[in-house]
């Protein structure tokens, strides 16, 4: 998130899409009913009438996939209203804080969905450099925003397509709903006022999540809802601490604090900087003169990073260890389908399935629980047996044909082990150790070093093992007992020259005197205040007590509770919101009160010339970019079909689908409409959680929720003769579940492009491990993803259904 | 002051938390259950299943919704089922809570008839059952900790309190959020008033609360015991009269009959 959970009650407006909040964060939930009991309207968006819906001001159903041409007429919408009533949006803030004004390249060229020349799934070199500004370096500027090059009027262009009438005809959402939507939610544009914006897996697991995720930025910047109280672009992350996994980056493309994982050509450090280090561009024309470019720190933190895992190993001489680290081959995708692709070829032959149950999680299970019978070996450490581990015995196949070998690692649970919890909202909370594990159970942390441990033994002993050193001069220094406390200093990092705790990243330097194991958390255990995700005061010392509760655990970075808030006050320095401020009363003497300011830089009229800092400090042009080229489908979000679609064609151009979509090589069988006429989509209840291990062997919870389970609307279950209760088949091109019938006036069926189009849904929750069991809803899911994350898009393809 | 506690139904999202606490702080065994075509489970409260939320999908005022309802025992202001229950086992305290001691219960179950809500369970399963309810967490009350359900809300949908703040809270939402609630407290008045009171967006019968009346069950049970005095002085005094009348009867044809006798004699 960029805001967090109890900032949510800030809102004048709570859109909710691409997420079932009520749901699947019932806790968090509440911060949006206190939004609501101030006055803010909820909006939810969903294909699905859902527990988050029951107590939505306005719900506007649509068609599982249809997000970009959803926002896309609301961005549309937008743009037209700013033009004839600029007065009722926060010009200052487009033009200024945004690249709303700078000059694009005029090679740039849109024609049938495609955004220049595509090949093989890639777009061309040259066609990206059309999509980057006309000057890379110091690109020119229109504030008035009319010079035809200028983002803002691409931007009007392109979405000029997304009209009411095209969009409905998309989304399958009554127009006069869709009417109400956009006009309660732009009213946040307005100076002084926020939105909020909710979203989750219903929004990025498609073919095109990363660009669904861009069209709400679009929309939020032009609404000038980012960097403000009561705004943001809120991603409710899936478990309790993904947020953290993702930070410390257990992916397969990055290095903890989101640095690049190296690829092949990175023959050297400074190779690896030249390729994933991003030079400063200074916009020319605006207020602001300075683009603080912070990822131009880069290489304080790789080289930070490189001491704290080699220590002593790494110095000026060997690069700082950077040859250690491994490399990607040029063109391979090493995330998870591509990863279980190559399983299925026979290609890996070894897996450790941490914490993870891909047999259930993943898309296409009957695949992917084929894949597995080619490893040699596979370690499942969880808390349960899962479908991972069992995978050799699950219903269908014979043991004895199966020839991995299988070990399972018994681990603890949260409450029987000590460690750190990142929320979405970037807090990082503490947490304790109330009892012992039982049996031989492990924490993972204890687990990990004696795993390490003797892997450093055995490559130290053999001098022939590859890549030796990178795991023999690892800095490993926790003896037999690790303790959370002592990586959790690692990872905050030190002055090596001191062997004091880091102050924080701005402390981290590129020449070998400091450490840290993921330069964001720098700052997260100081030598003054030690250990902050500790910390427990429920005071909110901010001067209007906007609820950020500031010594209440720790956030990254630094503690910035609200980031990007130099955008929530105006180039004076006045806050726009003066009942929700979020940095204020600057002095030049006594700098910002409030949150810790992005950027402790006067206001921009205030400064010197040169040292006008623009608010958004990770893009290299320090303004916000409603216009993109760092994706790889296009620098704006373009309407296409789902992998799977009920639709012969795309209505908004010729494209049918994102030509840059993952789509693998095999396991990716693919249905057509004629077979499997409805939109299905899968998603979760609040009483299981995740593939069902910890939920399906917990009396209570099976006793509220005992079955798999599909939900239909009454019109098709009365098509296809099925009552309520009844149970039925479930069937895609991966495999066929049967599950309880749960029919429901929730889902209504749409009027897509002259056609009625029937959504049905089912819960990915269960197994046939554990108490209680049953299909797993990923046996319909298909083997293919996001054009720039490959995560699979789960939330939309076509299914059937009939009576068992 | 009696406490009580205010459920609002725009706040409930349905998560059932409230009956997962219950049945924890109870030490209550889950159900064997199967999914009937909907998330209500189990299907009804019993001895094991103290609270549950109901789920109601309907039409109001040309909107379509979902709307939740927490079912437990309401606590009643002057319970029906401790009017009735002949041995006292089922006392309302000053507090609040209507507790039920096992001790006294003779298993009669005129409890489970006298109720208007249909609460008392009874441990059908068991050689020496008793009676079930939701015990409005008299325990933890008395150590000033709010009932396990409420604790565990986490919108706050539910609210605990005095009851006649619950009262001042409910009318202020009400008339805060005019179009958000129908304008009734359910539970302030109905059988005489219960701890447990309500707001909702649509009918309280649409969402399947009996319509009820004012009057406190226990009126009924006073009515009948008032009547028991005169309907027994007057039964036995019409069998009485009967008696005499009969006897009468008797006697006069008794004495009939001898004259005829005698006459038959003289003849």
């Amino acid at each position: 998130m960029t805001n967090h959970w109890i900032d949510i009650r800030n809102a004048d407006c709570v859109l909710i899409i691409g997420s079932n909040a009520a749901e699947n964060h019932p806790v968090s939930f509440k911060w949006v009913e206190r939004a609501m009991e101030a006055g803010a309207k909820l909006i939810h968006v969903d294909p699905r009438f859902t527990r988050t819906s029951s107590k939505a001001d306005i719900y506007a159903p649509l068609r599982s996939g249809t997000d970009i041409a959803f926002v896309g007429g609301m961005i549309n919408y937008v743009l037209n209203d700013m033009e004839q009533n600029p007065q009722n949006y926060n010009m200052d803030y487009v033009k200024q804080y945004t690249n709303a004004a700078l000059i694009v390249n005029p090679g740039f060229t849109f024609h049938e969905g495609l955004f220049g020349e595509v090949k093989d799934g890639k777009y061309s070199a040259e066609a990206r450099e059309t999509w980057k500004y006309a000057d890379a370096t110091t690109p020119a500027t229109d504030p008035t925003l009319r010079n035809p090059s200028c983002v803002f009027q691409l931007l009007k262009k392109h979405f000029s397509r997304y009209d009411v009438d095209t969009v409905c005809n998309i989304t399958g959402t009554p127009k006069d709903v869709y009417l109400e939507v956009c006009r309660t939610y732009t009213a946040t544009g307005q100076k002084g006022k926020a939105g909020t914006l909710m979203y989750a897996m219903g929004a990025t697991q498609h073919t095109y999540g990363t660009q669904n995720i861009r069209a709400y930025g679009i929309l939020q910047l032009l609404l000038g809802n980012m960097g403000v109280a009561g705004g943001g672009i809120n991603a409710l992350r899936g478990t309790s601490n993904v947020q953290g996994s993702t930070d410390m980056c257990l992916l397969a493309h990055i290095l903890p604090g989101y640095l690049a994982v190296p690829k092949e050509g990175d023959v050297s450090l400074e190779a690896y900087l030249n390729r994933a280090r991003p030079a400063t561009i200074t916009p020319q024309g605006l207020a602001g003169d300075k683009s603080a470019n912070w990822w131009g720190n880069y290489k304080n933190y790789i080289v930070s990073l490189l001491k704290a895992w080699y220590g002593n190993a790494a110095t000026r001489a060997n690069d700082f260890g950077f040859n250690y680290l491994p490399k990607c081959d040029p063109g391979v995708n090493y995330t998870h389908m591509s990863m279980f692709e190559a399983m299925g070829k026979g290609k890996i032959k070894g897996l450790w399935a941490w914490g993870q149950n891909p047999a259930a999680g993943g898309p296409n299970s009957n695949g992917e629980r084929e894949a597995l019978g080619n490893l040699d070996w596979l370690v499942s450490a969880d808390i349960w047996l899962n479908e991972t581990a069992e995978f050799w015995k699950r219903p269908g196949v014979n043991p004895a044909d199966i020839k991995t070998e299988v070990f399972v690692l018994p681990m603890a649970c949260s409450y029987e082990k000590e460690g750190s919890i990142t929320n979405s909202g970037r807090w990082a909370q503490w947490r304790y150790k109330a009892v012992n594990p039982p049996g031989e159970a492990m924490a993972d942390l204890e687990a990990m070093n004696l795993i390490m441990l003797k892997l450093k033994e055995l490559y130290q002993a053999d001098s022939m093992a590859p890549a030796r050193e990178a795991v023999a001069n690892l800095d490993w220094n926790y003896g037999a007992h690790i303790t959370a406390d002592a990586v959790a200093k690692e990872i905050n990092g030190y002055d090596l020259t001191t062997g004091k705790l880091a102050a924080s990243f701005g402390a981290l330097k590129d020449d070998g005197t400091t450490s840290s194991g993921n330069w964001l958390y720098c700052n997260m255990y100081t030598e003054e205040a030690g250990n902050k995700a500790k910390k427990t005061d429920p005071v909110d010392a901010h001067p209007e007590q906007i609820g950020l509760y500031s010594n209440w655990a720790w956030c990254w970075p630094v503690n910035r509770r609200i980031i990007y808030n130099r955008a929530s006050v105006d180039l004076n320095g006045k806050p726009f919101d003066s009942e929700h401020p979020v940095i204020l009363n600057y002095t030049p003497d006594t700098k910002w009160q409030g949150d810790v300011p992005d950027g402790g830089w006067p206001p921009i009229n205030q400064a010197k010339a040169g040292e006008k800092y623009l608010p958004f400090i990770m893009k290299p042009e320090g303004v916000a970019r409603l216009w993109g080229y760092g994706l790889v489908e296009g620098p704006v979000p373009e309407v296409y079909e789902p992998w799977e679609s009920p639709l012969d064609k795309n209505l908004m151009s010729h494209t049918k689908n994102n030509p840059c979509s993952f789509v693998g090589s095999f396991m990716n069988n693919r249905g057509t409409p004629e077979r499997f006429p409805y939109v299905g989509t899968t998603y979760r209840c609040t009483e299981h959680w995740q593939t069902g291990i910890m939920t399906r062997n917990l009396p209570w919870l099976v006793e509220l929720m005992p079955e798999m389970y599909v939900e239909m609307g009454e019109e098709l279950a009365a098509e296809k003769g099925i009552n309520n209760g009844d149970r039925v088949i479930v069937s895609s091109a991966r495999g066929d579940i049967e599950a309880v019938a749960v029919v429901t006036k929730r889902f209504r069926p749409l009027n897509v492009a002259g056609k009625t189009i029937h959504q049905i849904g089912v819960i990915w929750h269960f197994g046939y491990s554990g108490m209680a069991t049953g299909d797993s809803g990923n046996i319909l899911t298909p083997h293919v993803g996001d054009a720039n994350t490959a995560i699979p898009e789960y939330k939309t393809f076509l299914c059937n259904v009939r009576r068992v | 002051m009696s406490k009580g506690v205010l459920y609002d139904a725009t706040k409930c999202i349905g998560c059932r938390a409230c009956q997962v606490a219950c049945k924890q702080w109870n030490e209550l065994p889950a159900e064997t259950t199967t999914n009937s075509g909907t998330y209500e489970n189990p299907p009804r409260m019993s001895a094991y299943t103290f609270t549950k939320i109901n789920f109601t999908e309907l039409e109001h005022n040309g909107k379509f919704q979902w709307v939740f309802n927490k079912q437990q025992c309401m606590h009643c202001q002057e319970p029906g089922c401790a009017e009735a229950c002949i041995v006292g086992a089922l006392v309302k305290t000053e507090e609040g809570p209507v507790t039920y001691d096992e001790g006294k219960c003779i298993g009669c179950r005129y409890c489970m008839v006298a109720c208007p809500f249909g609460i008392p369970n009874f441990e059908w399963d068991k050689p020496l059952p008793w009676i079930r309810k939701c015990t409005f967490c008299a325990d933890r009350q008395g150590a000033g900790l709010k009932p396990a359900c409420v604790t565990t809300c986490p919108t706050g949908a539910l609210k605990f309190g005095n009851r006649d703040e619950l009262i001042a809270e409910a009318r202020r939402r009400i008339a805060e959020h005019p179009g958000t609630y129908v304008n009734h407290i359910y539970g302030e008045n109905e059988v005489g008033g219960t701890s447990w009171l309500y707001l909702s967006p649509v009918p309280f019968e649409e969402i399947g609360f009996p319509t009820l009346p004012s009057a406190p069950v226990t009126i009924n049970a006073e009515r009948a015991m008032a009547a028991v005095p005169p309907v027994l002085v007057g039964v036995a005094a019409a069998m009485a009269g009967i008696y005499w009348l009969v006897q009468r009867q008797q006697k006069i044809g008794q004495k009939a009959g001898e004259e005829e006798k005698q006459k038959e004699k003289v003849k």
